[in-house]
């Protein structure tokens, strides 16, 4: 008894569940059919943002029935759209008649106003979503496929953003497609061409949504099978839209910063890390690719020769993730070799996964640096076979020629005595009687500016606004105009002025 | 097949060639060998390339590259190397990597831009090893000793390079070819390591330290540097003398301005 209750409160619950999100998906037509009127992507943006609700509720019944219920009966693009979701046909018969029940109408009968394309495509979008959460790849695939070419030959600009999307997902679903990247014979390779030839006709309509996605896309594409020469070309040979929207520009950012990082250039690399991390979203729905970020970030500014706060590692987001590298970090800080080559083998797969493993065996060098330096402040003389005991490098000669090029480098100041064997201190000079300070401060000041700069740029400025207070104005100076006329002509307001004066 | 006869005994030639180590008539015949590849469209592997086909071409450019190295045709390398990219990109399947030598070519490759101090290339190519797509592993000691060179290097065990070049630890004879190139390069790092980290060395020690053979060469080196030599011991010259320009301030005072004309114009769009 207690069995089927349960039973019962389910099904209804479900069917609410469904309801919603036939409801929810329908309401964002209107969206879409705003946006064209008005011509304003917000909106579009706005369905779209929906999707990530939407999502969860999504399966195959609810996609059939919005089709059914907004395409006239034998719609070719309603056919391709059910044919792509592959719901089996006695299922669809049920839910059928379930509507026609409801509705207490054939489908037949009732006639649909037209659907505008972006509507076929913001379903398709749903539909890709779909499929990609139940892992059904090879239909997405080709689906993916279909839809981009279609989207190209359309050539509509309130269809940017949904293509942005869809170019996305083409390029998840063969992502997950065998061989997998690594591998060069992964289909993503295959892919590039379609995605270049996305990427010229997306600059030459000035389309910058899908300019910014696919150009993301690529960049992920190449960095997949390592392909660092060519994310590189693309790089210097694309430009990147200064109006892409925000979660692309991180992404570009990433990307940027870990090329750059393979590059050995880790100032530019950090620099472009840093803005990735900071324009991640905060709330916990983009938490790994901050997590990701910040794995880099902290890499290369441990390459760099700084060591990262300990607070970056003890934020809830990071704190299991970034283990790894927090006893990286330890390891590097305390230049012992010994730790830091464990740990390197310890968590030699996790490095690999991420990406990072041939940055990390770059820091081997700034281990025996960072111990030298720490040798160099604790002691002011100190001879180079206890140096190499310490750092547990393998000859003495290695560590004179190590502790040469540190002081090159302007690592350390000192001085050897090569027939005594030793390494001399020198004096720490006074830091303020040096350019230093200044040039510190200098370049805060440019961060605050550029800041600021930054946000000016960010404010969002309604579009004909200024029109709207250029009418006011003229509208104005036609009333002072008028009002003049009517002074020069003198019938009324002579009169009347006088009246008052009478009056007094 | 007379196109593919012909290209096989042109090869056999060309390994008696490599062999015998006459170099003199081997870019006729490697001429005439590609000739004969393109015969058999071969040159770039197609999907429907036959598997012999592409052994054949495989074998030719790998000759080429080899043969451009003992030359030190660096540039030739370069061009076989890269022309011999899309054959190792083949999956297992249709050309097995067995019977070729993707690693040693590719280790050659590593040594080739650590010798041009071309670090950024041979950080970018050390990246697709690392991702294990291709037929080329990271374990493979021809690769290894690029990889162990460049981490000394960057080190700074200048010791640990000399000893590799030197030792064993060379994969093959090709490989020995880069240490003519890559000693000079090391001994002038060197040499402005010392500059500013000794005040003086003697001529003994000296020799060491540059790997020289003789105190005459020392004394050679020394002059192309501009060291002074004095009682047997070299003195290097002073560097705070010349840093000591860069720390005044009063030399600097134009960027002070710039810099604060500039603060005063951000400003101004601000207000």
């Amino acid at each position: 008894m207690v069995d089927e209750m349960e039973g019962v409160e389910k099904t209804h619950v479900e069917e609410e569940v469904e309801e919603s999100a036939v409801t929810t998906i329908k309401a964002n037509f209107a969206l879409l059919e705003r946006a064209v009127v008005q011509f304003d992507s917000r909106f579009t943006l706005r369905a779209l943002r929906s999707i990530s609700s939407i999502r969860k509720k999504l399966d195959d019944k609810t996609l059939f029935e919005v089709i059914v219920t907004t395409y006239n009966v034998g719609d070719e693009t309603a056919n391709v759209l059910i044919k792509a979701i592959g719901i089996s046909g006695a299922q669809a018969k049920k839910i059928v008649q379930e509507i026609e029940k409801r509705d207490n109408a054939t489908l037949e009968a009732t006639k649909k106003k037209d659907v505008i394309p972006e509507v076929d495509i913001y379903l398709a979008v749903l539909i890709q979503v779909f499929l990609y959460d139940n892992k059904i790849y090879d239909r997405g695939a080709s689906f993916s496929s279909v839809l981009v070419d279609r989207i190209r030959s359309l050539n509509r600009r309130t269809l940017d953003s949904l293509a942005a999307r869809a170019y996305f997902y083409l390029s998840l679903f063969f992502e997950q497609l065998d061989p997998k990247p690594p591998s060069k014979q992964s289909q993503v390779i295959d892919m590039r061409g379609k995605l270049l030839g996305a990427l010229r006709s997306a600059v030459l309509r000035k389309d910058t949504d899908t300019q910014a996605a696919v150009i993301v896309l690529l960049l992920r594409n190449y960095v997949s099978t390592a392909d660092i020469a060519q994310a590189d070309a693309l790089i210097s040979q694309s430009e990147f839209p200064s109006t892409a929207p925000n979660n692309q520009l991180a992404r570009y950012m990433y990307y940027l910063g870990r090329i750059r990082a393979i590059q050995l250039l880790y100032t530019e690399a950090h620099e472009h890390l840093t803005s990735a991390t900071r324009k991640a979203p905060t709330n916990t729905v983009a938490v790994g690719f901050y997590q990701a970020s910040m794995k880099f970030l902290v890499v290369v500014e441990l390459l760099m020769g700084d060591i990262p706060d300990r607070s970056l590692f003890s934020q809830p987001k990071l704190e299991n993730a970034l283990e790894p590298y927090f006893k990286l970090v330890q390891a590097v800080r305390a230049g012992e070799m010994q730790g830091f080559l464990k740990i390197v083998n310890e968590y030699g797969p996790v490095f690999r996964r991420d990406g990072t493993h041939t940055l990390v065996l770059r820091l081997r060098q700034n281990v025996i640096r960072t111990g030298i330096r720490r040798l160099s402040l604790s002691y002011s003389r100190i001879s180079l076979r206890d140096i190499c005991i310490r750092l547990g490098l393998e000859s003495e000669e290695s560590a004179e020629y190590i502790v040469a090029k540190a002081i090159r480098d302007g690592v350390i100041e000192a001085t050897i005595d090569h027939e005594k064997g030793f390494m001399q201190t020198k004096q720490a000079g006074d830091v303020y009687a040096t350019r230093e300070p200044a040039e510190a401060f200098h370049e805060r000041i440019k961060a605050c500016l550029s800041l600021h700069d930054e946000c000016v740029r960010a404010m969002r400025f309604p579009m004909n606004q200024h029109r709207l207070e250029l009418k006011n104005a003229q509208e104005a100076r036609e009333r002072e105009r008028e009002l003049a006329k009517e002074i020069q002509d003198g019938d009324i307001d002579e009169d009347d002025a006088a009246g008052d004066f009478d009056g007094l | 097949m007379p196109a593919q006869d012909e290209l096989r005994s042109t090869l056999d030639q060309l390994h008696t060639h490599l062999q015998k180590q006459t170099y003199n008539q081997t870019t006729p015949l490697l001429s005439r060998a590609k000739l004969a590849l393109l015969h058999l469209n071969a040159l770039i592997p197609t999907p429907d390339t036959p598997r012999a086909h592409l052994l054949l071409a495989r074998e030719t450019l790998e000759l080429g590259a080899l043969l451009a190295i003992r030359q030190r045709a660096h540039d030739t390398f370069t061009r076989y190397f890269q022309q011999l990219q899309p054959f190792y990109a083949l999956p297992e399947s249709v050309l097995p990597a067995a019977g070729g030598h993707a690693s040693k070519i590719t280790g050659l490759y590593l040594l080739q831009l650590l010798s041009q101090s071309d670090y950024l290339s041979f950080h970018m190519l050390l990246e697709t090893l690392e991702s294990e797509g291709g037929g080329v592993r990271m374990g493979d000691k021809e690769v290894q000793y690029p990889v162990r060179l460049e981490q000394a290097l960057m080190e700074g065990s200048y010791d640990r390079v000399w000893g590799e070049t030197k030792g064993s630890g060379v994969p093959d004879d090709e490989f020995r070819m880069f240490s003519e190139v890559l000693i000079p390069s090391i001994r002038h790092e060197i040499a402005s390591c010392s500059e500013r980290a000794y005040a003086s060395v003697p001529m003994a020690n000296a020799k060491n330290l540059f790997f020289l053979d003789s105190e005459g060469a020392v004394a050679q080196f020394a002059k192309e540097r501009g060291w002074s030599i004095q009682d047997g011991r070299i003195y290097f010259p002073n560097q705070e003398e010349l840093t000591a320009g860069d720390k005044d301030i009063m030399s600097t005072s134009g960027t002070v301005i710039e810099n604060t004309l500039g603060y005063a114009r951000e400003l101004e769009t601000i207000v």
